[in-house]
């Protein structure tokens, strides 16, 4: 059997699966071929490409089974939280109880890209005044009206304050129609005045102390809450415990992205990786398996790095991608372009980030949610990714945006303006629709003009 | 040895055969798009290749640029539109800094380093406005050929004050106004300001001089005067400017030959 990395087609995966079974492959109970999930409605499967390895054929699987593993559970009789907006905090004290999972709604966003619109959950969306000009992540709302794609939630917790306006009217449209959350305030991020005492943040960025307290009292209602709910009182011990686990993601999650971004040859497709990443926020509904999924994409690119095998041609543009695509086969292009990956910020850095261990745990909560690139200015978010840029040796910046969603419409133009005076580094601005065929050769023009002018510059 | 550059645009097909050696021009053309690009692209390039009495034999190297340039088998290879406006622009104004190209479909702003290398670009976005695009929709609503839209404005005593942002809402407006009565030449020099408007928006605050505006648009009376009244620089038309895309994937082709093994295709 070739164990040589590449990216294959769906088409492609049916002999590969062939060849990992008759090599022993062992799967977990989500396991299986790939294009089975075709046969459940998600057609854009038939447009990518994909990594061949056993890992990677498990993170598709475990992605892409979600909503059976969210059904599972609540016939075990555990609580289903649903966790809005906030990225990566709230997930954490969901899991530190025995008895609940968390689940992310606003993921419904890639919905209709997935399953290039078969769905009604735009229509119903639609129906209730959120029409094409809102984010994409409306999606959500027309799942739940459907009582698609995921379980009805024991709870849904919601963030409100400094988040954007397109989430928050979708999310009060939702309380409308029978869906009310537990909403929770988190307040944008200021920079602390000179004389007022101050925390730095996971990731660098300081917040007034008063800042921080104000939002560990929204997390102490949400415990309370949650405790109320699962009928379980959640302790310090069991979220410090929490904490912990969530570290082990983290680091696991941080140690691939340093190899995938810094090994000579790139051993894992960005497509994969953006994938990974978004396991983070809220451990697609299994906080154990998204260690185990990480742990054999990890042994995976070890092993490639170890013996200096990759994928695509030599010497690949090194491109930095801020904000997440809707359409997953814009991550395909970029390699098909001359590119790949040598860093990311998918708008949820903070749940990449070490939660501090050291500080009670609803303090370190309370520090972990405020230092969201989202609760901050655009100014923040735009050095903490000229700083991870220059770290990365990043050749350029591709800023993509989707139509509809932005929580703050100038911020491609403060990110672009930063890197080009700090870094002098080619930027490119990149709006990718959910679906992106018909702008495809577009959008193909544009990160393969980047890619040229990176070969240029080095040819300088 | 010739080499050649083909520049399939969204309304047009541009070609130029270069001498590989001396890169002088030997022949150029051009010719409307249409849906079977790659058909219409080799007819072009044989007819100009009769032009100069040579064979297909004697091209040592194609390159295909623009928006169609996946579609053109006769080519060897592939370049974008960014990179071969940057050396077209190059070979007419060998000393460019700022290069601003607008095109049917697309718009860009080009800065190069002193050395001609593309040091970063902007382009538009999906709508078309601020491309040649708005400008035919303009003619359309108007009645009034493309051609004489510069004669057109160049009347205006008020332009109008009209939306860069989006060619349906522009087209509104333009409804709005001829309703109101505003007489067309204002609305067309009200167009065109907003055209380039939305180039100034794309080019942010740094704009290295010479600026050079190439692509079909530059070629529309009254568009470079609207460029400069806008960026408040002086902007220099270059010459051809239709052709530089096709010139400068051709010049590429030659380069890539020199020293390279292009004795045959």
């Amino acid at each position: 059997m070739n164990d040589l990395p590449a990216q294959i087609t769906l088409d492609q995966w049916a002999e590969r699966y062939r060849q990992l079974c008759d090599g022993g492959l062992r799967e977990p109970w989500y396991g299986g071929p790939l294009a089975r999930h075709v046969a459940d409605g998600d057609y854009r499967l038939l447009r990518l490409r994909y990594d061949n390895s056993a890992a990677a054929l498990r993170l598709w699987n475990f992605l892409l089974t979600e909503e059976s593993r969210l059904f599972k559970a609540r016939q075990e009789g555990k609580k289903i939280i649903g966790t809005m907006k906030d990225l990566g905090t709230v997930p954490i004290m969901v899991y530190s109880l025995p008895n609940a999972i968390a689940f992310y709604p606003d993921g419904a966003w890639w919905v209709p890209c997935i399953m290039e619109n078969t769905t009604r959950d735009l229509s119903i969306a639609n129906s209730l005044g959120i029409d094409e000009s809102f984010c994409p992540v409306r999606a959500m709302l027309g799942a739940f009206v459907a009582c698609e794609h995921f379980p009805q939630p024991d709870l849904l917790i919601c963030s409100v304050g400094a988040t954007c306006d397109d989430f928050s009217a979708i999310a009060q449209r939702l309380a409308s129609v029978g869906y009310p959350p537990f909403w929770w305030e988190i307040p944008h991020r200021r920079r602390p005045d000179p004389d007022e005492p101050a925390v730095t943040l996971p990731g660098g960025f300081a917040a007034p102390v008063s800042q921080v307290a104000f939002v560990k009292g929204e997390l102490q209602r949400i415990r309370r809450e949650l405790s109320t709910i699962c009928s379980r009182e959640l302790t310090d011990d069991m979220l410090a415990a929490g904490i912990r686990v969530a570290n082990r993601v983290r680091g696991m999650l941080r140690e691939l992205r340093q190899l995938v971004f810094t090994a000579p040859r790139c051993p894992l497709p960005a497509l994969e990786l953006l994938i990974a990443e978004m396991l983070a926020i809220h451990y697609c509904s299994d906080r154990d398996q998204t260690l185990a999924v990480y742990q054999d994409l990890l042994n995976e690119v070890r092993r490639r790095v170890a013996d200096n095998q990759g994928l695509f041609p030599a010497d690949p543009a090194r491109i930095f991608w801020v904000n997440p695509v809707a359409d997953l086969r814009a991550m395909n292009l970029l390699e098909e372009c001359g590119g790949r990956l040598c860093g990311t910020e998918f708008l949820f850095c903070h749940a990449l980030d070490e939660i501090p261990e050291d500080v009670p745990p609803m303090d370190a909560l309370a520090q972990m949610a405020l230092a969201d690139p989202m609760v901050g200015s655009a100014g923040d978010r735009a050095m903490r990714i000229c700083n991870d840029a220059r770290r990365l040796n990043a050749e350029a910046v591709l800023i993509s945006r989707i139509p509809g969603a932005s929580h703050c419409a100038l911020e491609g133009q403060v990110i672009r303006e930063m890197i080009e005076s700090e870094l002098r580094l080619p930027v490119l601005e990149l709006e990718v629709p959910p679906l992106s065929d018909a702008v495809g050769p577009a959008i193909r023009t544009r990160i393969e003009a980047l890619v040229e002018a990176v070969r240029q510059r080095r040819a300088r | 040895m010739i080499c050649a550059g083909i520049d399939g645009g969204s309304r047009a097909i541009k070609i130029v055969l270069i001498d590989g050696e001396s890169q002088q021009i030997l022949a150029s053309g051009t010719r409307d798009q249409g849906v079977n690009h790659d058909e219409l692209a080799t007819e072009l390039f044989e007819k100009l290749l009769r032009s100069i009495s040579a064979d297909r034999d004697e091209v040592k190297r194609i390159i295909a640029t623009g928006y169609t340039r996946n579609r053109i088998h006769l080519a060897d290879t592939t370049v974008t539109e960014i990179t071969c406006h940057a050396i077209g622009v190059r070979r007419q104004v060998p000393d460019a800094m700022t290069i601003i190209e607008i095109g049917g479909q697309d718009s860009k702003l080009l800065r190069l380093e002193p050395n001609g290398a593309v040091r970063d670009f902007a382009m538009n976005d999906r709508c078309a406005a601020g491309t040649g695009r708005f400008l035919e929709v303009v003619a359309a609503r108007l009645d009034t050929p493309l051609h004489t839209l510069g004669k057109l404005a160049a009347r205006s005593q008020r332009p109008a004050s009209i939306s860069s942002t989006c060619v349906v809402f522009a087209e509104s407006e333009i409804i709005g106004l001829l309703s109101s009565g505003t007489p067309r030449e204002d609305i067309v020099a009200g167009v065109q300001a907003a055209i380039a408007q939305r180039m100034a928006a794309m080019a942010g605050r740094e704009l290295g001089e010479p600026i050079v505006f190439t692509g079909g648009v530059a070629l529309v009376p009254g568009m470079p005067e609207a460029m400069e009244n806008v960026l408040g620089r002086k902007v220099k038309v270059a010459p051809e400017p239709q052709m530089t895309g096709a010139l400068g994937a051709a010049v590429l082709a030659a380069r890539q030959c020199v020293g390279a093994a292009c004795s045959g295709r």
